[in-house]
């Protein structure tokens, strides 16, 4: 029977260093490319980065107006996704309790798993029907394309917070309980603050997730040349779109280069954002190790 | 209700999820005593403390009839009264767990945060009520240069103490505790236990205690537990003396 676990066992690893193989190739790949054009030409082009910082000049060959764009649109994602996926999450999790429950899961299930493309062809119709209706002038911008991303994310969302609540120890509840807190009390002083780190690294995660989704945003409002937004009705660039527009029509070395460029700086953000929820995560869980009680 | 009963039960029949734990339980609890509930595992005698301040009802599928009446600030009250709201109850009827539980925060928040909920008072007066409650169980000299660290920092058998302190600080009219030393060492034990002999004066106490010894050293009144029902209750004064003879006799009863 031996032979049988060390089978398994070669699996295992031979899975961890496919995993790792490919990682290493991706990152390898990309870094090798992208990391000779990261400097201040990349972003700016030929405009004097101050200027165009300021919004005085504009940025005709650099990425700068892709970063920015990208960087608007998930702040505004997250205005929009945020607080009803939180609340959401928070009502999951304490006030429903049985079928109910299940059946709002299974809602947020099947939102979850919609493809970003239909998402994106349910903005596109969205602003037709507007159009059609009460909004004549409603036009895709970047404003409709954060809604229809904050739709994508925000499953994610609700289960984050949803699995951070429920990860807290019964004790908790029935501590503050037993000492007289109201359900409010218990909520706004005990459940909440101990829940904070894991549903912040669940907003990371989801804005990882936005700044990277090309789908929804090619659909709902980006474009390859507007510059940085000028308003939430305007159109937008993001580095997603960037990098797919320059993989199937560059014309010389110089846009694959800040193809490139582009990538490497989308790769170093989503790092960026999935480090930052990994550590908010593992603080939070170590903060519960302590507190751990049997009852 | 003769005027020193602090605790009246009367046909108390608790389930959870369909299985009665508790069969028709009536029984009464004298003031300025402490009365220890005894039994063997699954006698159900945490249900029954429990059932004191309503706990049993955070958990899933608990149904409980009967009536349970305390004298709160001289008046008989039945629990499950409708001008009774449950955070005042659990604080007139403050319990300590078997294990203790601190909150997730400092050693002097954890008493300060529920006194200022519960009464709407200023963080200063909650700050002095709550360093008078850790002089009260013999903590606050051990600590007093730690007021700010997490709790959960603390030892054992200062954490359970500051469990007490918490929930004296909210000045209970009756103390349920359940297994309150079972994770203490026993040093740490030995404190609290005086710290009851202490308080029974002011405070009835009802206790659930992993120990015939401690059950012996510290019971006025015992109320022996089988299988959801109180099968004898019986005094200190009519046990047998010396107390080896009692942890000898209470044994048998079980």
């Amino acid at each position: 029977m031996k032979w049988k676990f060390n089978i398994i066992k070669l699996l295992a690893y031979t899975g961890c260093a496919y995993v790792l193989l490919f990682l290493a190739a991706l990152f390898g790949f990309v870094v090798s490319h992208g990391l000779p054009v990261l400097n201040l030409h990349l972003f700016f082009g030929d405009t004097p980065p101050l200027k165009a910082v300021l919004g005085l000049s504009p940025v005709w060959e650099g990425i700068w107006p892709a970063t920015v764009g990208t960087l608007c649109l998930v702040l505004l994602t997250m205005l929009f996704a945020a607080v009803p996926g939180i609340c959401c999450g928070i009502y999951l999790s304490c006030f429903e309790k049985g079928r109910r429950a299940e059946y709002l899961s299974l809602a947020m299930d099947l939102l979850a798993g919609t493809p970003s493309i239909v998402m994106g062809l349910f903005g596109f119709v969205l602003i037709l029907l507007l159009r059609k209706t009460v909004f004549p002038q409603a036009s895709t911008s970047i404003l409709l394309s954060a809604f229809c991303l904050a739709l994508l994310v925000m499953p994610a969302l609700v289960t984050a917070t949803r699995s951070s609540i429920e990860s807290l120890p019964v004790s908790l509840k029935l501590t503050g309980l037993s000492l007289g807190f109201t359900h409010g009390q218990l909520l706004r002083y005990l459940v909440i603050p101990s829940a904070a780190r894991g549903i912040i690294s669940g907003i990371i995660l989801a804005a990882g997730r936005a700044a990277e989704d090309t789908a929804v945003i090619m659909l709902t409002g980006v474009v390859i040349n507007s510059g940085i937004p000028s308003g939430l009705t305007a159109k937008f660039e993001a580095l997603p779109f960037r990098i797919y527009y320059t993989a199937a029509q560059y014309t010389d070395e110089y846009e694959l280069m800040r193809g490139f460029g582009a990538a490497m700086v989308l790769l170093i953000l989503s790092v960026l954002l999935v480090s930052a929820a990994s550590l908010f995560q593992k603080s939070m869980e170590r903060s519960l190790k302590g507190t751990e009680k049997y009852e | 209700m003769s005027s020193n009963i602090c605790a009246e039960i009367k046909n108390l029949k608790v389930s959870f999820k369909g299985r009665e734990i508790l069969h028709n339980i009536s029984t009464q609890f004298e003031s300025g005593k402490i009365t220890v509930l005894i039994g063997r595992s699954g006698a159900g005698k945490t249900t029954l403390l429990r059932a004191v301040n309503r706990l049993n009802e955070v958990f899933d599928g608990c149904k409980t009839s009967g009536e349970v009446v305390l004298e709160l600030k001289g008046l008989k009250t039945s629990v499950y009264d409708s001008r009774m709201a449950l955070p005042q109850l659990r604080r007139s009827a403050g319990i300590l767990f078997q294990t203790p539980n601190p909150l997730p925060m400092t050693l002097i928040k954890n008493i300060t945060l529920p006194l200022e909920l519960a009464r709407g008072i200023s963080h200063t007066a909650a700050v002095e009520k709550a360093e008078q409650m850790l002089r009260t169980v013999g903590l606050y000299d051990e600590v007093k240069d730690r007021l700010n660290v997490p709790a959960s920092e603390l030892s054992g058998g200062q954490q359970q103490r500051m469990c007490l302190a918490r929930v004296l600080a909210l000045e209970p009219e009756l103390l349920l505790l359940d297994e309150p030393t079972a994770s203490l060492d026993r040093k740490s034990s030995e404190i609290i236990e005086d710290c009851f002999t202490v308080l029974k004066k002011d405070i009835p106490i009802i206790m659930v205690s992993h120990s015939l010894a401690q059950s012996v050293k510290l019971g006025d009144s015992f109320k022996i537990m089988r299988d959801g029902n109180i099968v004898k209750e019986i005094e200190s004064s009519e046990l047998p003396q010396g107390t080896f003879e009692k942890e000898k006799y209470l044994e048998e009863l079980l």
